[in-house]
């Protein structure tokens, strides 16, 4: 009995050695159904709306999700390695003020006050969330919750409630300028995005996120060091969701108190359109911009659309749970029609 | 044929799991009032009865009759309507609620408008447990009560549907003998009020203490029934492994006694699972741990590995000590540990098998590291070829392998780590003749290749064809350790079974 290991993928042709790797990949990325949706969506606004496809337009449709866009890229992390962090909506808005913090109170340079703002939000995510999560062994909801509310008090605490306007060439230059034709807050989500492909699909910490969220007792007893790993990945999504905070402040020229406390919702709903699954260890972050985009579209032809925004809401709605239906029906059909057994 | 004073008859049952035989035509045959113990090795068949008999799986074929009547099979609602109740180890209690509640739990006593009739609830409560002479009130909530206290409230609960039959599976386990004493009692005071018992415990002096008849499985088939009296431990011990082994002739490595061994355990304990273990395997030796279910032979493996905590002890690999709980640590010095539930504890399921290959061997690297895909796409595939695992490519999911393909994914993974000592638990669980032995030749080649290895098996043959020594587990003590060329199955057995 000897292992019959693909010998003949070399022999028999390059063509069906394509189409199997085309089945495997669309099957292993789960979001291959979102991302035809995503393009019906385009499609369609494009015939319907003839401001849609212009570049005007689609700068303010990637600008508007930028928040979005490192909120849900955080929060894959997280839901990769089987958590949830419901206080990312909160960091938003603390973030802006501890870039005030060392900007204006402290006198630090902008481009080293924001790094210095995402590091804090690291922090907070690993040090708080992560600790509890991971090391004392809390639930993520509680603990969450938890600092959800703690952060939100804080900034209203160290805010006086006040919206503070901040003046600083770079942060405008985040907030309205291009790079290459293309807005330098786009250059950001870009960035980000392919760091985290990178960390999630080629470092051992990566494989240590899905092994965590796969499978924490194999995982254990495999050496992996569980707690490091869940640590590390609530410290990403707070260092995310602090860089969002200063995109939100470059976009209004201000720290404003509020935050952004509900996007945590609409984070979830394109984490799981992406793919990932709630308990973790499958999906990533590729997926997870396709539900970003997709979102964001969405929101983004009904508005030029002219609806009245309650319609809006309610079609968004409307739509997102036939996505994610769609998205269902889809997945249990391709492990049904092309299981990738032996 | 049911005889004369038969109560409950059991007869030509036959159960498979997937091409493994449980139940081969067992017959039971129970008398009216008696207390019946029911007794067989790991694998006897026995549990697959008892679950048979509780309605919680059907047989492949057979018939039950009770009080001459023939039941419908494979439904537990049915089984405690015909009059069946059955009280395993874990109870299934819900803490929160009173005693009174939990007798009547999803049966309460209720008035037309008001709710739940608490005095009537209380009423039949009190009206079950009064005859009983417990030392406990109705309205106690059950989370304070004893082990064996919730265990009367379970009897009792059975009592109050007006059960018949009464299953006692391992009822003792958990308990102190002033509670087993307790237990004992209120069993004997049940057979009085004409009671029938079905006992199963693994003590041998519980079983003289309180059965009327006896009835020995072995290899799901009724070896025989009969009266206690005609028995004592030796003869039941026969019977239950019987006389069906060949000697395995194998090869002798020779161990190196005179050095530092390759692993040292001392004093270690578990807190409720493992006191004071102590024990050596030498390079090259392979040292069995036989034992019961819940002995403490996993515990012992997991605190030795460094998964679970332990209190006091020292675990040494080559004359080094292990600090505890630093897993990373004791993959490094060469520790490997093959759980016995690869399922839930071996595998990451929806990872690729070259991701699980690898997963132990480069635990310790700095992990901020870029993964070198294709040389662990190429370890993956001589892996395969060595260990003879059948996938299609290193890439499938694990998930979709089989459990003996599985069981040497686990096994591979952890030689890639090139261990000095190999822990392993239940090595060939669930896993068919032909990944076996597969797997039996694998260890061969490990302990061939100087590494010491501690293998946990319920499966006495296994421990007999692996091992050089074999130690054995009784209720959490390392009780006994015997040569390979000592031991039998009686003994293994008699020693498991606590007699010294």
């Amino acid at each position: 009995m000897t292992a019959p290991i693909d010998t003949n993928t070399h022999s028999d042709g390059a063509v069906t050695a394509r189409a199997v790797r085309v089945r495997r990949w669309a099957a292993s990325n789960r979001f291959v159904g979102v991302l035809v949706l995503l393009i019906v969506q385009i499609i369609i606004f494009s015939l319907t709306q003839p401001r849609f496809f212009s570049v005007p337009n689609i700068r303010v449709l990637l600008t508007s999700v930028a928040i979005l866009w490192m909120i849900a890229l955080g929060l894959t992390f997280v839901m990769l390695t089987g958590g949830f962090d419901l206080s990312l909506g909160a960091m938003i808005g603390l973030a802006g003020f501890i870039f005030v913090g060392f900007f204006v109170n402290l006198g630090v340079p902008a481009p080293f006050a924001i790094v210095l703002t995402v590091l804090s939000g690291a922090l907070l995510g690993g040090g708080i969330n992560g600790f509890l999560i991971g090391k004392v062994g809390m639930p993520f909801l509680v603990v969450t919750i938890g600092t959800l509310s703690l952060f939100q008090g804080t900034t209203y605490l160290v805010s006086g409630t006040q919206t503070i306007s901040l003046t600083s060439s770079l942060l405008d230059a985040i907030g309205f300028n291009n790079a290459l034709g293309v807005p330098i807050t786009v250059w950001f989500m870009i960035g980000t995005l392919i760091v985290s492909q990178f960390v999630l699909r080629r470092t051992y910490f990566g494989r240590d996120v899905y092994a965590v969220g796969g499978n924490a007792k194999a995982a254990r007893l495999a050496g992996i060091n569980v707690t490091r790993t869940v640590i590390a990945a609530y410290a990403i999504a707070g260092g995310l969701a602090a860089l969002s905070g200063v995109l939100e402040a470059s976009q209004i020229s201000a720290a404003s108190p509020t935050g952004d406390p509900t996007i945590i919702f609409a984070a979830t709903a394109a984490v799981l359109l992406g793919g990932t699954v709630l308990g973790g260890g499958e999906g990533g972050v590729a997926g997870t911009v396709v539900g970003v985009l997709f979102l964001g579209v969405l929101q983004n032809g009904l508005s030029i659309s002219g609806l009245a925004s309650a319609w809006q809401q309610v079609f968004s709605g409307i739509i997102v749970i036939l996505a994610v239906l769609f998205h269902q029906l889809q997945h249990k059909g391709t492990s049904f029609l092309h299981p990738l057994s032996e | 044929m049911p005889t004369v004073d038969s109560f409950l008859h059991v007869t030509g049952l036959i159960k498979s799991f997937g091409g493994v035989h449980a139940l081969r035509g067992a017959e039971l045959e129970v008398r009216r009032g008696e207390v019946h113990s029911l007794v067989g090795a790991n694998g006897s068949g026995k549990s697959t009865l008892l679950s048979i008999l509780s309605g919680q799986i059907p047989p492949d074929a057979g018939t039950i009759t009770l009080d001459g009547v023939g039941m419908r099979l494979g439904n537990p609602a049915r089984a405690l309507v015909a009059g069946i109740a059955t009280v395993t180890q874990e109870t299934t209690l819900v803490p929160a609620l009173s005693v009174a509640e939990n007798i009547l739990l999803g049966r309460r006593k209720v008035r037309k408008w008001s709710g739940i009739d608490w005095r009537a609830t209380r009423a039949r409560a009190e009206q079950v447990l009064k005859p009983l002479g417990v030392d406990f009130s109705c309205d106690d909530p059950v989370s304070e009560l004893r082990p064996d206290q919730q265990q009367m409230v379970e009897i009792a609960r059975a009592i109050s549907m007006d059960a018949r039959v009464l299953l006692l599976d391992e009822p003792t386990s958990a308990l102190t003998d002033e509670e087993v004493d307790s237990l004992f009692s209120l069993i004997r005071m049940l057979q009085q009020r004409g009671m029938t018992t079905i006992f199963v415990s693994h003590r041998m002096s519980e079983l003289f203490e309180i059965t009327d008849r006896i009835t020995i499985l072995r290899d799901g088939c009724t070896v025989e029934t009969g009266p206690i009296e005609d028995y004592d431990t030796d003869r039941i011990i026969d019977r239950m492994v019987g006389r069906t082994l060949a000697p395995v002739v194998r090869s002798r490595i020779s161990v190196g006694r005179d050095s530092t061994p390759a692993l040292r355990v001392q004093g270690l304990s578990v807190p409720g699972h493992v006191r004071d273990a102590t024990l050596e395997v030498h390079t090259g030796e392979t040292v069995g741990l036989a034992g019961l279910a819940g002995s403490g032979r996993t515990e012992l493996l997991d605190a030795i590995f460094g998964v679970r905590a332990r209190i006091g002890g020292a675990v040494e690999l080559a004359g080094v000590e292990l600090s505890s709980r630093r897993v990373s640590q004791a993959i490094a010095r060469g520790l490997a540990y093959v759980p016995g539930d690869r399922k839930s504890r071996g595998l990451v399921l929806n990872m690729t098998l070259s991701e699980n290959l690898t997963m132990a061997a480069t635990s310790g690297l700095p992990r901020f590291r870029t993964l070198p895909r294709s040389r662990e796409r190429a370890q993956a595939v001589s892996a395969m070829r060595e260990y003879g695992i059948v996938a299609s490519s290193p890439d499938s999911s694990c998930a979709m392998l089989s459990g003996g393909n599985q069981q040497k994914v686990v096994l591979a993974k952890w030689m890639c780590t090139s261990p000095r000592v190999v822990l392993m638990d239940e090595p060939t669980r669930g896993i068919d003749v032909g990944a076996k032995r597969e797997i039996y030749r694998l260890l061969a080649e490990a302990r061939a290749s100087g590494a010491g290895i501690l293998v946990s098996s319920s499966e006495t043959e296994e421990l007999m064809l692996l091992c050089d020594r074999i130690l054995v587990m009784f209720r959490g003590k390392i009780v006994a350790s015997l040569d390979r060329a000592q031991a039998t199955d009686a003994l293994l057995a008699r020693y498991s079974m606590g007699q010294l």
